[in-house]
């Protein structure tokens, strides 16, 4: 899973029917070198594509979360869904000790 | 099989269920010769409690880690499938 930054949501009036009450976020990928301060302060919005991300875990704005993309997306679901990012944790902590050398 | 080196740890509260009793390791990809691509490290289960530091192998198999934690409806995909010795 891939770390991100909760950067807004997205509502949509007209949308497929297993969508109902579906939840989603704009998610922005965060930069190795704020994971480890990015659950304390907001990370600066990276260089990286943002995506659309379904949410089933309540995650809120500036949230830090791991997303799943690919067909995993959609093993949560008991029908088939149409869900390609899906989140699947908020953090609480990130410790990221790059390795030199 | 993706080649990374383990940077780190996460911890998450609120997660999947399946995600219970799971450590969650921070990887980083790896060039052949042993340095950091520059891609933002991704986060993966790790049921063999590797080190900070060690080289690992992550698969990217979904299906396959929906084994491992045993729950068909796991949205997990990357897990640690082997420590490098050398």
């Amino acid at each position: 899973m891939r770390i991100g930054q909760v950067i807004g949501k997205a509502t949509m009036n007209r949308q497929d029917a297993a969508f109902r009450a579906a939840r989603w976020l704009v998610v922005n990928p965060v930069e190795g070198v704020h994971c480890n301060s990015a659950c304390d302060t907001p990370p600066p919005v990276s260089k990286l594509p943002s995506l659309i991300v379904y949410d089933q875990l309540g995650a809120g704005l500036h949230d830090i979360v791991g997303f799943v993309e690919g067909a995993e997306a959609t093993a949560p679901f008991d029908q088939p869904t149409p869900v390609d990012a899906i989140t699947v944790a908020i953090f609480d902590q990130i410790h990221h000790r790059p390795h030199e050398g | 099989m993706l080649l990374c080196r383990v940077v780190g740890n996460a911890v998450a509260t609120c997660a999947h269920p399946s995600l219970r009793g799971s450590s969650l390791k921070l990887c980083q990809r790896e060039e052949a010769d042993g340095s950091a691509t520059s891609e933002p490290p991704f986060v993966a289960i790790d049921h063999f409690n590797a080190g900070l530091h060690q080289r690992v192998f992550v698969s990217t198999d979904g299906i396959a880690a929906r084994g491992i934690v045993d729950d068909e409806h796991s949205p997990v995909r990357n897990f640690i499938q082997g420590i490098l010795d050398d």
